[in-house]
């Protein structure tokens, strides 16, 4: 049953009444009520595109809507500006980190706030940073550490204390657990629940599953831009949400695994990489996709960037197609058959300011090229081919790649490694980051054909719902060590979660 | 944080350099102390708020080349404007300082220009613009006062000018250090994206910036011509090579969000001491660029990232 909070109580802590918001001739989205309670945790979910980040930015005052009205308390608002939103007790913790690494913890929670004080420091000051970061978790940290010293995941959670120093009572966290291993996700989540129960009203966007059913009181489901759904989370069975979401069947999420393995494509022995991982070792065969799974630190991300030849100090013996492969060089391991695929999309992944075209060729430009000279008609006939491989839509190959969703970028990232002559072996980190359901899904699909090509896939993911759905074989790590391979049969989430966080328990 | 984190490296080099200096001297036999620290003063004064406007642009991610110029044209303002009042021509001269700051931050943050073409541009437009100034001539300031009052040494070893100098270290170490204004510096330059996120208003501070330090240079340019008593359109753009040095020995990051004024100062020091200590040993100015060149590449190999690949570490 659909509830409408609105109808419960007379005033809602935020509500938000028909908002449509228009570029131009593009609706970006359309008709949007919603209504919270205090203390409530609503989910807010949808693919890329689904119209989330437009309504994100009318709440924090960042766009105007074209029409409809947002309401705090009952009182209609209309924000000018994020000074405005912060104000009236709106915070958005930014899913792309808003921390200056160069500056300190105390810096950092003041940094941009309204009302700062003029000095840097005052006793005050100093005693509200430490009471918000009480508030996170965080009792015992510094205010003197450097942001660039924190863990990705205090980083999140200086993110959150941030808003509640600028006395947020309203928060919109965007995907914090994005980028967190399954023991930080745990603290954000404490942080989270301590909020709500202090009467914190919080928006919780995420792209995944389990953390609606585990965190949130409600979900609100958007698609092409308008909303489909909010119902009490307990009232809506899982499969139900998932397809709402992305709009398909489920069954069509993860492919089916092919049983008929080839020769062995990757092997890898004793790979060591000094301070990271210190001792690896698994075999691949052609047809296969292996996912290596541990928590940050565990060594998972550097074994297969070792593998990518990304590490100069790497060890091991490691053979791809039974011939030798000499480890600490990219170019070497990219011409012996590795193909990687990077965690970092926008640093290492893609060429933001070059179109999507150029992306897709970018290392396939001796194919494409004779004696020095680019020949732009092969060129796009192989991009083209390239697109429609990995299912990117081929009329929008002239768009600079900065402006495509998640989801597209990493089809670029990915559709580098497509359709070679020779079969070789996919390195991926994190495949699916920052990526939405439907492109999952079809992300999922292309791995599962590159595969039937011949390649063969090891991956390192921190998503145990898609290592679970996706691979043949799971290989656990914990502190740079293999603890554990399971087949897909007997690999379930709460053995691999049990086998990866073990050592820390026992301690 | 502050003071004795970010500049340890530094102090440690212009501990080295000031030692060797003081050995230097000591063998040499030279006994007028009082003389060298002047003249070293002097020559502080005339880089150290140059390098630290251009220092607070490379702080905010930003990078100001035009301040040679902007010193040129300012001297040059000034002395043609003072006829009847030499305060009324400083006051020109640091006003279009101001100006020329306050047109290359627009430009950079309106248009979204890099900071590098912009005053690039500023550095040829203006160096021209002094030669119109002036007609190609050099002009000699009519203030006989002034410049005596200017290069009168102040407690033996101070001037108008270096006292001026450290004025503005002291005002900008107050501010990174102490004011919310300054966290704001770093955070644009170490993240601009981030910082704009978090609400910081990174136009503005970049804009500030760069009036800064067209401010300082032209000041500092001013105060320069009415001490030699003569403004000439060639004279001061080779202040630019001293000037990024100094921010770099002092810790000033190439890729934003790291230094401080401390450290731009014991940069500045740093090559006035060099300068002071190879001129008294009577070393040749074309030998002094090479150990000029020595000491700055020195510092970028001591800071280079790559550098643990080479040096075998100990597990």
């Amino acid at each position: 049953m659909a509830i409408s909070t609105a109808q419960l109580s007379p005033i809602s802590r935020l509500a938000v009444h028909n908002v449509t918001k228009r570029f131009g001739d593009i609706t970006a989205i359309e008709d949007v009520s919603l209504s919270l309670e205090r203390g409530e945790i609503r989910a807010l979910c949808g693919g890329n595109g689904a119209g989330k980040s437009t309504l994100v930015k009318i709440l924090t005052g960042v766009q105007a809507p074209t029409s409809g009205v947002i309401a705090v308390d009952g009182v209609s608002r209309a924000f000018r500006n994020p000074i405005d939103a912060q104000r009236a007790g709106l915070a958005l913790v930014a899913q792309e980190l808003s921390l200056a690494p160069d500056l300190s913890v105390h810096d950092n929670l003041w940094l941009g706030h309204a009302d700062a004080p003029w000095q840097r420091r005052t006793a005050v000051g100093m005693e509200r940073a430490r009471a918000s970061l009480a508030a996170v978790g965080l009792d015992n940290l510094s205010l003197n550490l450097k942001i660039a010293e924190l863990s990705l995941a205090e980083r999140q959670l200086i993110e959150i204390a941030r808003g509640l120093i600028r006395n947020a009572s309203m928060l919109i966290l965007d995907e914090p657990t994005a980028t967190l291993s399954e023991r930080e996700i745990a603290r954000v989540f404490d942080a989270v629940r301590a909020l709500k129960k202090s009467g914190c009203t919080i928006i919780y966007i995420t792209h995944r599953m389990g953390e609606v059913y585990e965190l949130c009181d409600s979900v609100t489901v958007m698609r092409n831009g308008r909303i489909i759904t909010t119902e009490a989370v307990k009232d809506i069975p899982r499969e139900r949400l998932l397809e709402l979401m992305i709009g398909r069947k489920l069954s069509d999420v993860y492919p089916p695994s092919d049983t008929n393995l080839g020769r062995v494509m990757l092997e890898v022995q004793h790979l060591q990489v000094p301070g990271a991982v210190e001792e690896f070792s698994v075999r691949v065969c052609a047809g296969e996709i292996v996912g290596i799974v541990g928590q940050i630190g565990s060594g998972s991300i550097e074994t297969i960037r070792a593998l990518a030849g990304l590490t100069h100090n790497a060890t091991g013996d490691v053979c791809i197609d039974s011939k030798r492969l000499a480890l600490g060089s990219a170019p070497v391991a990219a011409s012996a058959g590795m193909r990687f695929v990077s965690e970092d999309r926008a640093n290492e992944g893609i060429f933001l300011h070059m179109p999507a075209r150029s992306n897709m060729i970018s290392t396939r430009l001796s194919e494409t090229s004779n004696g020095g000279f680019v020949r732009p008609r092969l060129l796009n006939r192989l991009a083209v081919g390239l697109a429609r491989q990995v299912g990117f839509d081929i009329d929008r190959l002239g768009v600079t790649a900065g402006r495509l969703s998640g989801g597209n970028q990493q089809k670029l990232a990915i559709g580098r490694c497509a359709d070679r002559v020779m079969t070789g072996v996919i390195l991926m980190n994190e495949p699916t980051r920052g990526v939405d359901m439907g492109a999952r899904a079809e992300i999922y699909q292309t791995l599962r054909r590159l595969c039937d090509e011949g390649n063969a896939v090891l991956l390192a993911s921190t998503d145990l719902e898609e290592v679970v759905g996706l691979v043949d074989r799971v290989v656990t790590m914990r502190y740079g060590r293999v603890a554990g391979v399971h087949n897909r049969a007997d690999a379930s989430e709460t053995t691999i979660l049990a086998e990866i966080t073990n050592a820390e328990m026992a301690a | 944080m502050g003071l004795i984190g970010e500049e340890k490296k530094p102090l440690a080099i212009f501990g080295v350099v000031a030692i060797s200096l003081a050995a230097a001297l000591v063998m040499q036999g030279n006994t007028s102390v009082e003389l060298i620290l002047f003249s070293i003063l002097q020559y502080f004064a005339t880089i150290g708020p140059v390098a630290l406007g251009l220092g607070l642009t490379m702080i905010a991610r930003e990078f100001d080349i035009s301040v040679g110029s902007t010193m040129s044209v300012a001297g040059c303002i000034a002395v043609v404007a003072s006829t009847s009042d030499p305060y009324l021509g400083a006051a020109c001269g640091i006003g279009v300082g101001l100006l020329i700051g306050l047109s290359q931050g627009v430009l950079v943050t309106g248009l979204g220009l890099s900071s590098i073409s912009v005053s690039l541009g500023f550095l040829i437009t203006l160096a021209g613009f002094a030669y119109v100034v002036t007609g190609n001539m050099t002009i000699p300031l009519d203030h006989a006062d002034v410049t005596s009052a200017i290069n009168a040494p102040v407690l033996g070893i101070f001037s108008f000018r270096s006292i001026f100098a450290i004025a503005c270290f002291a005002i900008a170490s107050f501010i990174f250090l102490k004011t919310r204004a300054g966290v704001e510096l770093i955070a644009t330059g170490s993240d601009p994206t981030a910082a704009a996120t978090a609400g910081v208003r990174t136009t503005r501070i970049v804009v500030i910036v760069f009036m800064i330090s067209g401010g300082l240079s032209a000041a500092a340019g001013v105060f320069l011509t009415y001490g030699l008593s003569v403004a000439s359109p060639s004279g001061l753009t080779d202040i630019l090579v001293p000037a990024i040095s100094a921010a770099i020995i002092g810790g000033v990051s190439l890729t934003g969000g790291r230094g401080t004024p401390i450290g731009i100062a014991l940069g500045a020091l740093t090559l006035c001491l060099l300068n002071a200590g190879l001129n008294a040993l009577g070393v040749s100015p074309v030998a002094q660029q090479v150990v000029l060149a020595f000491v700055l590449f020195t510092v970028a190999v001591a800071a280079a990232p790559q550098l643990y690949r080479i040096i075998p570490q100990r597990s």
